[in-house]
């Protein structure tokens, strides 16, 4: 029996650190949703970006590998926007949502004939593997990358908080998530909102990438594209109007598969998506405005 | 030539798709003078300030501050130009604190401030600076609209664009708003004031526009005023 | 006069111009018969999709289930008797010891489709904006994720292979019409014209008395019906299949070609699945003139989808309403532009 209470303490562990690493992602989907009004499926390939850049990178300092990294997502995120987002602004939002579609295929494209070069398919990112290790709290292993990602989210969640709440591009980027024209009226600097947007969006890809290729080192096009897929689930289910309930989404989405895969009898784990979307399409049905979106109503209404 | 007009409208049509909703209007806004423009609901009002504002283009005609086109600029640069709208509905952001509704403001302030930016709406307003750290969300409809115009003044703009700002507010609310137009004016701040409270307006305004189905239809002065039959009269031709 | 004739162009452009490339297909060397036929298979998903998203303006994500278990059900239950014994042993004795003809497979097919997508739309249809995605997108999960591992009811994750490829040239442009016939007829009914009424304005919509759960419930179900027809004749153009065929992908390529097409329209949606096929096969042929080693093979795929995705975006980023504007095919529309 004690072995029971062991594993739930190492599935804890898990589900924390996968409900952070998809917390992450989730914030910067949202805040580019707040102020665009886009959901962006290429999101995934900006952290196949970064994890590419880790992986081409892995014979220099762990430092400057990791700099490259976010240096390489943050340029990709901006051109995405001045290329793809701009041109795309007040189209409908299942022509923004299909645009994305097709870029997040461009790129993955394009990562399959770089990749290919070498003539082998995937890449190692091994310059932040030792992460991977175990470490014993309690008698209980925990992979030091738990520690990190959890430490790194509520980091970087709390930066954001403090820049949202306290900094004038915070205020502006909140007043236009909130309510775009009456800001742009008020003098509010939309390309400026915009770029701290994606900026800050793009920085998180970053960040996620060193955190997955931690967990996955082996980097293939379709790097992240099943993450961002469940992550972007987890927002609308959490609901995406907020940046906060975007962001408790995507957490509790990574953090209850966790819970749910290990549940499951073993013999039935391979049903876990059914399992996890079923529980999806009950929450939806009953807070289609969201699971967190309190006293709220469904602002999104067509896509 | 005489100094140019702070702001001038000259022969606009504003259009919806192929709907004309304001044809061939012709109207001009002196340095520090208070202008009124009434019209029954849907004459064409609110789609004028947007006009002004940037919001939607001028399918023919011209927009003009003291004296330059405003051709093709965007709402954000407008307001920065020293345009200030106070919208239709007040479109205060409720879950912010009223001081930040306040700094938002600002985003529109061309010159650096000394001494506490946020002046202009607290002297004309002492409420807001009592009730700085509230959610702007729980103040009364008469607070909120003394927030949404003082979210305008901190911009410190040449020219404050009104619309309805009496709309829904109780009596005694309407008499502070329309006392502040006139502190407003003493500052040397020009307005055009959109409203339906006809008799206020006509009294308050150097000139009083109506606006009927998206045309001027006549020109009121002050002395107009008691006249209430002439002011019917303009409204209901069409 | 002018209005019977803009009906009779909504329905024969389309119609015509899928006769036309069915009409090629025969013409075809035997290597090349197969990309035209895959296009015609093609304008049948895209209508499909377009009977639910496109007149209702809700976006869904699940349509390709319907074309899984389309597909999954007429491909299992037209393996001959005999080999089934050999490749689906797991599955129901039922579904092991029976099986049916051509025809019966394709009505088997849309029926099992319509039944499903009824069932899923019957909550589901409450839904809208991101919500209704993001359900439907769990229906597709789902059924992918039970079509691949529940070995009682197909092959599983295995390749479901020896399925008669009865697509032939006739049967792709017939199956094409169907649908498109069937859509046309919808969209100028009272209930289709109610349903895009309601796109424009739900509130309105609901003012006059329509109840919007139902037209949309019914364009679901028709959609699931057709979606469920066109799997069938998917399965039977490849002669096998896996699920992850039916899955992903798919989703996003039908879903583009609509959009690219123009998602708001019946000639948007056939010229949109005829484009970005023509297209994708052009760009195949293109690649098939370097297959000398693997590698330069999979390089090649990757530039075709390079391409590929760089002028969908393109396309959507210069004319966001798509290639035809979301409008039908107008005569006098066709006369002023020229030809597509
Ligand atoms: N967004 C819009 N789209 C189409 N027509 C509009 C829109 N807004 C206003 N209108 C029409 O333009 C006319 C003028 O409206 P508006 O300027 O709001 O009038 P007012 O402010 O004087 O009440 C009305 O007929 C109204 O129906
Ligand atoms: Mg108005």
């Amino acid at each position: 029996m004690s072995t029971i209470a062991s594993v739930d303490l190492q599935t804890l562990g898990d589900a924390f650190g996968q409900g952070a690493i998809y917390a992450l992602m989730a914030v910067g989907i949202g805040l580019v949703f707040g102020v665009l009004r886009l959901v962006n499926f290429a999101y995934g390939q900006l952290i196949m970006a970064g994890a590419y850049t880790l992986a081409y990178t892995s014979g220099w300092p762990v430092a400057a590998s990791i700099v490259s990294c976010f240096a390489v997502v943050v340029t990709l995120s901006l051109a995405m926007d001045r290329l793809v987002f701009r041109p795309l602004r007040g189209s409908s939002p299942a022509v923004m949502l299909v645009t994305t579609f097709a870029v997040s295929f461009f790129l993955q494209a394009l990562a399959l004939i770089i990749d290919l070069r070498d003539g082998t398919l995937g890449q190692i990112a091994s310059s932040v593997a030792p992460l991977n290790q175990a470490v014993s709290v309690g008698g209980v292993d925990v992979r030091k990358v738990t520690f990190v990602a959890v430490g790194v989210a509520v980091g970087a969640l709390v930066a954001l908080a403090l820049v949202l709440a306290r900094t004038t591009i915070g205020l502006h980027t909140r007043a236009a998530a909130s309510d775009f024209r009456t800001a742009r009226l008020l003098g509010v600097r939309a390309n400026r909102v915009i770029a701290f947007a994606v900026v800050v969006s793009g920085l998180l890809a970053g960040a996620v990438a060193v955190l997955l290729t931690v967990q996955n080192p082996f980097v293939q096009p379709d790097f992240a594209l099943e993450d961002t897929i469940i992550v972007l689930v987890g927002v609308v289910v959490g609901g995406i109007d907020r940046l906060w309930t975007a962001t408790l989404g995507g957490f509790a989405i990574g953090f209850v598969s966790v819970l749910v895969n290990a549940a499951l009898p073993t013999d039935k784990t391979v049903f876990l998506p059914s399992v996890v979307y079923a529980l999806v399409i009950v929450v939806l049905l009953l807070r289609p405005a969201g699971l967190f979106a309190w006293g709220r109503r469904a602002a999104v209404e067509r896509v | 030539m005489p100094e140019a007009a702070a702001l001038e409208l000259d022969g606009i049509e504003v259009r919806y798709g192929s709907v004309s909703a304001v044809r061939d209007l012709t109207l001009s806004v002196g340095k520090g003078e208070i202008v009124g423009l009434i019209g029954p609901n849907g004459a064409g009002k609110s789609t004028t300030l947007h006009a002004i504002m940037g919001l939607l283009p001028a399918h023919r005609g011209e927009i003009r501050l003291h004296g330059q086109s405003l051709r093709r600029r965007s709402a954000e640069a407008i307001a920065r130009a020293g345009i200030a709208l106070v919208p239709e509905g007040r479109r205060i952001f409720g879950d912010f604190t009223v001081e930040e509704n306040l700094r938002l403001g600002l985003a529109a302030r061309r010159q650096a401030y000394i001494g506490d930016a946020l002046g202009p709406a607290f002297e004309l307003f002492p409420i807001l600076a009592e009730f700085r750290r509230r959610q702007a969300g729980a103040l009364s409809g008469g607070q909120q609209q003394q927030l949404a115009i003082g979210r305008a003044l901190v911009a410190r703009p040449d020219i404050l664009l009104l619309d309805e700002p009496s709309l829904g507010l109780a009596p005694l609310a309407v008499d502070g708003i329309f006392q502040a137009f006139t502190e407003i004016r003493e500052v040397g701040t020009t307005i055009l004031l959109v409203e339906q409270r006809a008799q206020r307006t006509v009294a308050l305004a150097n000139r009083t526009h109506v606006l009927v189905g998206g045309e001027l239809q006549m020109t009121l002065g002050p002395a107009d005023a008691e006249d209430t039959d002439k002011i019917i009269a303009a409204y209901l031709a069409s | 006069m002018s209005r019977r004739l803009d009906t009779l162009t909504e329905l024969l452009g389309p119609a015509v111009i899928v006769i036309l490339v069915g009409a090629l297909a025969t013409t075809a060397s035997a290597s090349n018969e197969v990309y035209f036929l895959n296009a015609l298979v093609f304008v049948a998903i895209v209508v499909a999709i377009y009977v639910f998203v496109g007149i209702s303006g809700v976006l869904s994500f699940g349509q390709i289930s319907f074309v899984a278990v389309g597909a999954f059900a007429a491909g299992v239950m037209t393996v001959p008797v005999d080999s089934k014994k050999g490749v689906l042993t797991s599955v129901f004795p039922l579904l092991r010891d029976h099986s049916v003809g051509n025809v019966p497979s394709l009505l088997l097919a849309a029926g099992l489709g319509g039944v499903f997508a009824f069932v899923v739309g019957l909550p589901l249809m409450r839904l809208s904006g991101l919500a209704a995605g993001i359900a439907t997108f769990a229906v597709l999960e789902i059924t992918h994720n039970v079509l691949r591992e529940w070995t009682k009811i197909g092959p599983g994750a295995t390749t479901l292979a020896l399925v008669p490829e009865t697509t032939g040239a006739l049967q792709a442009t017939l199956g094409a019409l169907v649908a498109i016939v069937v859509a046309f007829l919808y969209q100028r009914s009272r209930r289709g014209r109610l349903l895009r009424a309601s796109r424009e304005d739900p509130a309105v919509a609901r003012s006059v008395g329509v109840n919007i759960h139902l037209e949309r419930l019914l364009a679901f179900t028709l959609s699931g019906a057709l979606a469920g027809f066109a799997g069938a004749l998917y399965v039977h153009l490849l002669g096998s299949i896996t699920t992850e065929q039916v899955y992903l992908e798919l989703t996003f390529l039908t879903l583009a070609m609509l959009v690219v097409g123009g998602l708001t329209s019946l000639w948007g949606a056939v010229i949109g699945a005829l484009g970005v096929s023509g297209l994708d096969s052009f760009l195949s042929r293109a690649e098939q003139s370097h297959v000398h080693v693997v590698l330069t093979f999979t390089l090649w795929q990757g530039t075709r989808l390079v391409f590929l995705a760089a002028i969908m975006a393109l396309v959507l980023i210069l004319r966001p309403s798509g290639l035809t504007g979301g409008r039908e095919l107008r005569l006098r529309w066709s006369l002023r532009r020229g030809r597509g």
